[in-house]
Formats: structure tokens, sequence, C-alpha cells
């Protein structure tokens, strides 16, 4: 249960330094859960590649 | 046999690095006798060319102390650099960037707007801001300008040690001399104070590693004796390199991380936050958002010190805001 107190303040300093919050997702899946991990998985890089690779300045369009 | 030659620099830092010198009291007596001071701007009157005119690697030592924050602080780092045979990032500005370091969480343009047009106690109608270049009639005059974030002396310069502190004290400053005059001094890259973090040297009574309640400085006053973390201040020690003699924590104060990440930890602000939220006591969301608004400032607090030197290194500024990639 540490990473579910971590990873929200984490976010919360990330946003701080200017990082988009959609870079980091937590996410509970199961060993049992193959079809939900495949999905959340490939909807994390959908929205990476939709953000555009990280930059100083901003990444992909939004720069 | 001449004298080694030490040189003493200050750039952006406040001043208390070079009074932390001065605090050897008599010893500074015994440095003096022992090696030639050869530029040490806030005692002695030499100026840039004295410098320029030395031959290169003909100071034996030389301490920084200082951020870099403008281009005549680069100037002159890379000047002394190459005049000096070991240069030693001198107190937590010149290893970390320090406290000039925040300045890396906003951009340029935001700083010289506040400053100059934003500070209510301010008379700029005209709205001037600060130029790099000026014509008067005998001539063009020329300022140094800001780098476009705060630097640390090792992003500029080769360094070959690294005193922190904030400022670095004076026993451990004699430390450091006597080890370089003695050719003790440990293999160039190192850090020259303790090797553990300030909790494993730290002598509180250390209970049950829980905090359930997050306070801020003004609003209690801790037990003495009992883990500051604990008691549920924001104490920086469980990622901060120790050897600093505990001088915070002996007035009761949480350390704010001025000595830098122990060896092993890359960044000191990813590792209090990992440090902090698993000690933090609470599972539900309910908890949690109640850990994150007690954490009024996580950014400002777990990298007070080290933000010109952590893995971001500063706050992102999108292009169309001033930003930069440097």
């Amino acid at each position: 249960m540490k990473t579910a107190r971590r990873i929200p303040l984490l976010k919360k300093m990330l946003g701080q330094l200017g990082i988009e919050e959609d870079r980091l997702r937590l996410d509970w899946v199961s060993a049992s859960e193959a079809d939900r991990f495949a999905r959340v998985v490939n909807d994390m890089t959908e929205q990476i590649r939709r953000l555009g690779p990280f930059s100083r300045t901003g990444g992909g369009n939004n720069g | 046999m001449a004298k080694p030659k030490v040189a003493l620099y200050w750039i952006a830092g406040c001043g208390g690095c070079d009074v932390a010198v001065l605090d050897t009291n008599e010893k500074i007596l015994d440095i003096a006798n022992l090696v030639d001071i050869v530029f040490w701007p806030i005692a002695l009157d030499y100026k840039y060319h004295h410098v320029e005119a030395m031959p290169d690697g003909s100071i034996d030592l030389a301490l920084i102390n200082g951020a870099v924050r403008n281009t005549e602080h680069k100037k002159m780092v890379e000047l002394l650099r190459a005049k000096s045979k070991v240069v030693v990032a001198f107190g937590s500005c010149a290893y970390l960037g320090g406290i000039p370091g925040l300045g890396n969480f906003v951009s340029n343009a935001d700083i010289l707007k506040r400053v100059y047009l934003e500070i209510p106690s301010n008379a700029n109608p005209e709205g001037t801001l600060p130029q790099t270049h000026v014509k008067v009639p005998e001539g063009e005059l020329e300022l140094p300008a800001l780098t476009d974030s705060v630097l640390t002396l090792a992003q500029v310069i080769k360094v070959e040690y690294f005193l922190p502190g904030c400022p670095p004290a004076p026993d451990a400053i004699m430390k450091l001399v006597e080890l370089w005059a003695t050719g003790k001094l440990p293999p160039p890259g190192a850090v020259v104070a303790s090797d553990k973090s300030l909790c494993d040297e730290c002598d509180r009574v250390k209970e049950n590693k829980k905090i359930t309640k997050v306070y801020r400085s003004h609003q209690i006053v801790p037990d003495r004796k009992k883990c500051l973390l604990e008691q549920g201040l924001l104490c920086c020690g469980p990622a901060t390199r120790g050897g600093c003699g505990q001088k915070c924590i002996n007035a009761n104060m949480p350390c704010r991380g001025c000595f830098g990440p122990p060896p092993g930890v890359v960044d000191q602000g990813a590792k209090l936050v990992s440090a902090i939220a698993s000690i933090y006591q609470g599972n539900t969301p309910a908890d949690i958002a109640r850990m994150l608004d007690e954490i009024v400032d996580p950014a400002g607090t777990f990298y007070r010190f080290g933000l010109a030197n952590s893995l971001l290194h500063k706050t992102r500024v999108p292009a169309s805001q001033g930003g930069s990639t440097k």
C-alpha cells in the first residue's frame, strides 16, 4: 500500500515541476487479468503518444 | 619551497560560505601560514586581471562557493578552472545549486517580471527591465546576462571535490584543508563528508517510523529527544548525507537537506517522496488526500537545496512561455 501513497505525492511534485499528470499512471491489475493488463498498457501507450516525446520545453506539439 | 597557492571565489551565493571560512577564527592564521591566498574578493584586493595574468595550473587549490547564475560567473569559473590544479565546489550552492537553485522553479522571464514589474514596493512606472547592453555617451556598457537556468559548478566546469553545507562548518573546512595539505584527499569526485545518511548518525529516539499527521515547523514544538519525522515534521534526514554535525537537529529543527543525497541516492527529492509517503499512515483515498493537503509544497521541501542538481534540473516551461532546453 506504500505505492498508493507514493504515486499521488510524486504526481503532486511532478506537477510543480511542469510534468503533465498523464505521463504517470498507477493502476492495479491482478495476475489473472491478462486482458485488462493489455488494455491498461495499450491505453497508457496511446496516452503517451498523444503527449509526444518528453522535452524540457513541452512534449510533442504542445511546446 | 614556495607555499601552495589558494584562491577563494564567490558566485551566486549569500556570502555565508566566505564567513564560514573566517569562522575558523585563529585557525585562519594557520591556513595563511601554510598557503599563499592569491585571490579572495571578500578579503583581499585582487582583480580579475590579476587572475588572468597567472600561468595556467598555477593555483594549487580553488575553493568556489555559490551557484552559476550569469555569464560573468561562467566566465570566472572557467578562468579559475584553467588556472587551478584542484577545484572544490565549496558549500551547497556550488555543489547542488542550493537556495539560488530554487530559481529553477520559474523562467527567467517570470523572475524579471516579478522582481521589476510586480513587487508592490517597486516604483517602475515605465516598466524598465535590466538590459545586458546599454549605450551611454562614453560608449556601450555591458552587464552579465542570466544563464537559462541556475547551474551547479560541476554542470559548468570539471570539479575535483565537493564540500556540502549551508555553509560548510568551520571544522569541516579545516578537515578539507588538512586532507589536502597532507595529500590525503580521497580520489577526485568525492564528496568530503560522511558516507552515511543523516538518520544513520542521528541520536534521537526512533520508535515506530510512522507519521499520522504532517506538521509545519511553526505549528508544533517538537520533543527534543524523539525523531522529528515521527513527530510529523518533514525532516530530510532519510535522504540527506550526514557529516554536518546535526546543527539543525540539535536546535530542534528538521533537516532541510543541505548536504545533498547520500551515496547510492541519485535524486534526493524522489527519494524523500518515497520515504515520507511510505511511512504516512492511512490507505483510504481520504487519507491520501489528507497527506497531499498536509504536504503543502513537496518540490520546494524535498528539493530545497538540490533542484539544480536533480534529474529534472528545473521546472519545465513550454517554449511558448519562454522555456529553453538548457
